[in-house]
């Protein structure tokens, strides 16, 4: 009982940084459409930055969010105005943006391999190793702060959308891009600020990625499978489901990685990607339209 | 831009075109010969055979990927899947790939009828992640199972011939292999499998609505895409003598077939015979200048943006539209 206790708290509090990761892609995808396979390429990007702010300038990993986050958030606007403007309203965008961010991923990695080579990289910072302890049970106090920044950015992210203007034009795209279209909402606008938001995030949390996990430039690989599988859970466009989605998993990954070993947790992902779409491919919050 | 009616009419098929393709596969019968009179030739070998596994895969892929419109980003599951089956008989049981290759396709044939059931079940989206995840957890599994080598991979012994000799068996029964698959490649698009199969990837509900098996059609062709990948991936791993899951299912063996399809022209069946045979060029020429460091992964995929966002057709696709395809290249 202790132990399940204990694996709940480990699941729970890595379920944050999860559901952030998971929400810029969510949001992507709710506004554009679009599966942006390179988001975990570019939490890399930003773990690199956070990285290296750590090493050679001694910024907290956290405190760096405030660098990695703008920096993230004009990348953004970059790569939408470079691949994205002249196909977004293409038939086949699904499709076809698919294997454009799969190209972006492959130029990420390239060139933070080339710079960085595939050495293994993480920060440590005094909280990484230390943990919370309130007898019997104990809170690893790097995932605990990382897990309540993650909250707190994701409440700004709800907030942003439930009570501002371009938030309100974000979900109306979501709901329905040609009906967002006639009543007056720019619609490519709206999808820039929306991918380059997104991005922002990607940026957070890979800042955070970096106390949490060792990463090297190919990693995104693993992880981009990993984010796909929260949100599919959750209902691909959903916000609330991308939360929901990530802590489950985040618990059921704890549970398989403390019975059969830690090489095997990635695994609950995958495993759980494909029930999701065998018994119900539109996700726990998503609508049926969607595929 | 307008597309073309979908028709299963090909094209008056001229003597030359004929000629130029029996020509073409004499050479390739004949290159082996020339180890008499050229130094250095394993190399070109070498190099025959890798286009000739990406033309057989290109080709298989382009049955689910450009024909169906369905984007597999997990076919190396097939190629390695067929490594493992004919390497592990090797080391185990002392059969030779060479004979149990064929099987290797089949057994990649059923697992993908298998998948498919699963993982078709979407559309778009979906269905592209379904095939990246089953790629990782296939890897996961053979990282843990020890007795096909683990993460440390599997050793095979390579055939016991001379070292001027040696690469040529492989080299014919990749040639063969790369032959079957643009063959069926051709054939399906040719026949009313293919025809519904293009329908599909044109508008998969009104093609339900015309009455196309849409389900079955779909869990076939990306069977069927299977098999020659299967095949290749046998020959390849007795070929390379080392098997490792780190290796054979890095998602970057995928992400090539889906480069060489697009860059060629998807959908058409000279398209990934074009594209394998120019993106391998291509990738030997940035080795060369680059050298082989990561900078190669980023010049791909700078190539695949750049050709999805101003060729989409690709070569023979782009070519085809403007009128400017050689007519010996069109063997649509």
């Amino acid at each position: 009982m202790t132990q399940a206790v204990q694996l709940l708290i480990i699941g729970i509090s890595l379920g944050g940084v999860y559901a952030l990761m998971a929400s810029g892609l969510t949001l992507i995808f709710g506004v554009m459409r679009i599966v942006n396979i390179a988001h975990a390429a570019l939490m890399i990007t930003a773990a690199y930055a956070s990285y290296w702010a750590f090493r050679l300038y001694h910024i907290d990993p956290i405190v760096s969010i405030l660098i990695s986050m703008p920096t993230m958030f004009v990348l953004g606007m970059l790569i939408y105005k470079l691949f994205f403007q002249r196909i977004i309203d293409s038939p086949r965008i699904g499709e076809l943006t698919v294997l454009l961010t799969f190209a972006l991923a492959l130029i990420l990695e390239g060139i933070l391999g080339y710079f960085y080579t595939n050495i293994y990289r993480s920060t440590n910072p005094s909280y990484a190793t230390r943990a919370i302890l309130f007898d019997p049970f104990y809170l690893p106090q790097g995932q605990f702060y990382a897990t309540l920044m993650s909250l707190v950015l994701i409440a700004l992210l709800w907030a942003f959308l439930q009570y501002t203007k371009t938030g309100y034009s974000i979900r109306a795209t979501m709901q329905n891009r040609t009906a967002a279209q006639v009543v007056g909402v720019n619609v490519n606008r709206v999808s820039m600020i929306a991918f380059s938001i997104g991005t922002a995030l990607a940026g957070a949390s890979g800042s955070m990625m970096t106390f949490l996990f060792t990463f090297y430039p190919g990693k995104h690989w693993e992880w981009v499978a990993i984010l796909l599988s929260l949100i599919v859970l959750g209902g691909m466009g959903s916000l609330l489901g991308a939360l929901v989605g990530s802590i489950m998993l985040a618990i059921a990954s704890a549970y398989v990685s403390f019975r059969l070993g830690p090489t095997w947790s990635p695994i609950t992902f995958f495993l759980a990607l494909f029930l999701i779409l065998l018994f119900r491919p539109q996700g726990l919050f998503g609508h049926k339209a969607e595929f | 831009m307008a597309k073309p009616p979908l028709t299963l009419k090909s094209p008056p098929g001229s003597r030359n075109k004929r000629l130029f393709i029996a020509g073409m596969l004499l050479v390739l019968l004949l290159i082996p010969f020339l180890r008499f009179v050229i130094d250095g030739f394993n190399y070109w070998l070498h190099m025959f055979l890798y286009i000739f596994m990406y033309i057989a895969m290109a080709s298989s892929w382009n049955i689910i990927g450009g024909y169906t419109g369905y984007t597999s980003l997990g076919h190396n599951f097939f190629s390695a899947t067929g490594a493992y089956f004919s390497g592990v008989l090797l080391v185990y049981f002392k059969i030779s790939p060479f004979l149990t290759a064929p099987f290797a396709g089949l057994l990649a044939l059923v697992l993908g009828l298998v998948f498919g059931l699963i993982s078709l079940r979407t559309r778009g989206p979906a269905f592209i992640i379904s095939t990246i995840a089953l790629v990782l957890l296939v890897k996961i599994s053979f990282d843990n199972w020890d007795y096909i080598g683990g993460a440390n991979g599997l050793s095979l012994p390579l055939l016991d011939l001379d070292v001027s000799l040696v690469k040529i068996p492989y080299y014919y029964y990749m040639l063969f292999t790369a032959i079957a698959a643009v063959y069926t490649a051709y054939r399906i698009r040719h026949s009313k499998f293919g025809l519904g199969l293009r329908a599909i990837s044109q508008d998969e509900s009104k093609a339900e609505v015309a009455g196309i098996p849409t389900n079955t059609y779909k869990i076939l062709a990306f069977a069927i895409s299977g098999l020659y990948v299967g095949i290749a991936g046998a020959i390849w791993g007795y070929y390379s003598t080392y098997l490792q899951p780190k290796t054979l299912m890095a998602i970057l063996v995928a992400a090539q077939l889906v480069l060489m399809t697009v860059l060629g022209g998807k959908g058409t069946v000279a398209g990934p015979v074009v594209g394998a045979i120019v993106f391998i060029a291509a990738e030997e020429y940035f080795v060369s200048a680059l050298g082989s460091s990561e900078l190669n992964i980023a010049a791909m995929g700078l190539l695949l943006a750049v050709v999805l966002l101003f060729f989409p057709e690709g070569i023979v696709g782009s070519l085809k539209s403007r009128g400017r395809l050689p007519h010996i290249l069109d063997w649509d």
